[in-house]
């Protein structure tokens, strides 16, 4: 069984660069140890979007957000596909963010971390939520990078490719 | 003596059944397609899996802004990075619009057209469609009725494939079908309960051109059962939906009379006053931008409705000044399309227990049009129908509440069961709705552009009022909670891909294009069997009513061509 450390410490190497992992009081911390790595995202932002997606999609008994590397795909996906005012406004999202999960969030324990999403997660979702467009829009962007994937398509949701038949009513 | 016995230009949805018709016959035929060729082999992407995708299938946001900005909004559902090479660049294909009108004008330029794109609904016109005009005084008359078209709807229908019920319906005439694709249990409740609540109203299968049965002459092309991907807008390596690239296009070839040139843009037709015959057709190879004239002793114009009645404006000469074959000032006026921007979707209970295996293609359920049928308390003429489905909503694209396992997990489970249905209307035509060439603006070629001046009248915007409080009310009546409906956005003029009526037919020479055999009235070598030909729209999905009128014309012209009348 990997650690959440090992995990970090290989999306690190696989999204392209040399990294260091820090244990800070139970909390796991990425600090890309040189800059330009990312492509879209500062060593601040790709340390967010890493602890939020971790929380989001954890690994269980199939593989999480980390194991196949969202943060590094969504660098990609806003370096690549997003066009200058779509990565200015991400950049705007990623603060507001920031700003409502506190400046010490990636730096909370797992339980106060998961707590602090939560609550942000229920405001977000509770039917009012103008103000929490910022969140949901990421929240989107991991969780449809997630699904695009291998392992989150064909493990968590069974997907078939060519299914060669319509069945209409399947009792689950 | 002709290089061939026919030309046809184009080779799409309509293209490919003059192909294979007239080589089926035994003339030989030049197929002209502006576009480069498509090879499924090479070209298809649909067996593509969602983590080889690059960026989520999205083109990037600049691309898009420099050579998609008329294409991607207007159909955003089905133009992605795998597939953009079956769309046309904008920056490479413009055209104009009258001030104050739009035009969405969404095409795929290569081999099949957009059969390869289309979204495979297949209704027949029915009886009323054809009476409509001369009934209610509105432009000219069909110069056919559905008796004399439901011949060639059954022969088109057998070779194509349709997936459909005989429902027993008047309006929408039943036909020769494979299997259905069995409804959903929350739209099996649907139906039960819009029948009981609105006697008159039908919710039926929809009626899609996907193999469900193949044939042994399906079998024969190399084509198969539809497997439940779908991904048809990627192309379908299994070559189950019907397009000129799984079907028409190879039963020309196997004859061994079709010769197909891709990249031949047509320009213009020749016309030779002695004999009042068109005696050439004139292309651009749109590679080596050089100049050849190919002849023949027929030409068909499948084209498509606008590209087709351009051609013909392009085509001057001292007969026709006005273009070929237009001495009745016709082509490219009652540019038709459908409408839409009005439905309702809703959440219906007691499904949860139910998901499904599979991803239907297509759509699922067809309201067909009740309005002034069985219904005649409209403030509007003619009708919709509706197209929809209820499904699962599953992953919604993370938009679900909640994080963690929880979280993750009820992307496992399907979710509550969502209905949708939306409005097709018929557009009425309108001489004053029409494409001409740009008076100056060319294209890289020399070829003018096209300029559209369409608009939609108020029988366009009330029936769409109705349509979306109809919606409303039967999704009401089906127990429905979670009713969602946006008022009415009425799509842009071309928005639904189903342009027509720009040369139309008539029994009239002065004031019609074509005569009851999509021959052209001024020039007897002459046909149009793609959508120009529609003398009115009706609301069904047009395609296979193309099919029906090409074929049969294409079997008047052979033996008008046996007995030297030709």
């Amino acid at each position: 069984m990997h650690t959440r450390r090992d995990i970090l410490q290989g999306m690190i190497v696989s999204i392209g660069g040399a990294s260091l992992l820090s244990a800070c009081s139970g909390a796991v911390q990425i600090v890309p140890s040189s800059a330009g790595v990312m492509r879209f995202f500062s060593d601040e932002e790709l340390q967010l979007v890493s602890r939020v997606s971790d929380l989001i999609i954890p690994r269980t008994d199939t593989p999480g957000a980390l194991d196949v590397n969202v943060p590094g795909f969504l660098d990609g996906l806003m370096a690549e596909w997003a066009n200058a005012d779509t990565q200015r406004n991400q950049h705007r999202n990623l603060r507001d963010l920031s700003m409502k999960l506190g400046r010490d969030f990636v730096e909370l324990d797992e339980t106060t971390a998961e707590s602090r999403l939560a609550s942000l997660d229920a405001r977000a979702f509770d039917g009012r939520n103008s103000q929490y467009s910022a969140y949901r829009s990421w929240k989107g962007l991991i969780t449809q990078a997630y699904f695009a994937s291998e392992e989150g398509r064909l493990q968590e949701q069974e997907w078939v490719a060519v299914p060669g038949r319509w069945d209409s009513s399947v009792e689950i | 003596m002709t290089d061939f016995d026919a030309i046809v230009v184009g080779s799409g949805m309509s293209g490919g059944w003059s192909a294979k018709e007239l080589c089926e016959r035994g003339l030989k035929v030049l197929v002209l397609e502006r576009g480069p060729e498509i090879k499924p082999e090479r070209d298809y992407v649909d067996q593509l899996r969602p983590w080889q995708e690059k960026n989520l299938d999205r083109i990037s946001e600049d691309e898009i802004e420099k050579h998609y900005f008329r294409q991607y909004p207007g159909v955003a559902y089905a133009v992605k990075e795998s597939n953009k090479h079956f769309w046309v660049k904008d920056d490479e294909h413009p055209y104009e619009t009258v001030e104050g009108t739009q035009y969405d004008w969404l095409r795929g330029y290569h081999t099949a057209g957009r059969s390869i794109m289309w979204s495979r609904q297949s209704y027949r016109m029915g009886p009323q469609d054809f009476a409509a005009n001369k009934e209610e005084g509105v432009a000219i008359d069909w110069p056919v009725r559905y008796d004399e078209i439901k011949p060639w709807y059954d022969y088109v229908e057998e070779f194509a494939g349709i997936a459909g019920n005989n429902d027993g319906l008047e309006q929408l005439p039943d036909g020769v079908y494979q299997p259905a694709f069995e409804l959903t249990d929350a739209e099996k409740s649907f139906k039960s309960k819009i029948e009981t609540a609105f006697p008159g109203r039908n919710v039926i299968a929809a009626r899609i051109a996907h193999i469900t049965q193949v044939t042994e002459e399906q079998r024969a092309l190399g084509r198969t059962n539809c497997q439940s991907q779908n991904r048809c807008h990627f192309g379908c390596s299994f070559k189950a939906y019907f397009s000129s690239l799984h079907a028409t296009l190879p039963a020309a070839e196997r004859t061994g009379n079709m010769t197909i040139v891709h990249n031949a843009i047509v320009q213009s037709l020749d016309y030779d006053p002695a004999t009042n015959r068109v005696s050439g057709v004139r292309i651009v190879d749109a590679k080596t931008n050089e100049h050849r004239t190919y002849t023949s002793r027929l030409v068909y114009l499948n084209a498509s409705a606008i590209a087709s009645a351009m051609i013909l404006l392009q085509s001057k000469s001292e007969a026709f000044p006005n273009g070929l074959a237009n001495t009745s000032d016709q082509i490219g006026r009652n540019l038709m399309d459908h409408i839409s921007g009005a439905g309702a979707n809703g959440i219906m209970h007691g499904f949860d227990n139910l998901k499904v295996f599979g991803r239907r293609p297509s759509g699922g359920i067809y309201i067909p049009r009740y309005a002034n049928i069985t219904e005649n308390d409209k403030p509007y003429t003619r009708g919709f129908g509706y197209q929809g489905g209820a499904s699962p909503i599953g992953n919604a694209g993370g938009q679900l509440a909640g994080i963690g396992k929880s979280f993750k997990e009820a992307h496992k489970a399907p979710g509550p069961w969502r209905i949708n249905i939306g409005a097709f209307g018929e557009q009425l035509p309108n001489p004053n709705n029409r494409v001409t060439l740009h008076p100056t603006k060319t294209d890289k070629w020399g070829n003018p552009q096209a300029l559209f001046d369409v608009s939609y009248g108020e029988n366009e915007h009330t029936m769409l009022e109705e349509a979306r409080k109809d919606a409303v009310a039967m999704l009401e009546a089906a127990g429905c909670t979670d009713i969602n409906s946006n008022p009415v956005n009425l799509t842009v003029p071309g928005n639904r891909i189903h342009e027509m009526g720009s040369a139309r037919m008539g029994n009239d020479p002065s004031n019609s294009v074509l005569n009851k055999w999509c021959q052209a009235h001024d020039v007897p070598n002459l046909f149009i069997t793609d959508g120009a030909f529609m003398t009115s729209a009706a609301c069904q999905n047009p395609s296979i009513s193309y099919m029906a009128f090409t074929a049969r014309a294409c079997d008047y012209a052979v033996k008008q061509l046996e007995e030297n009348l030709l």
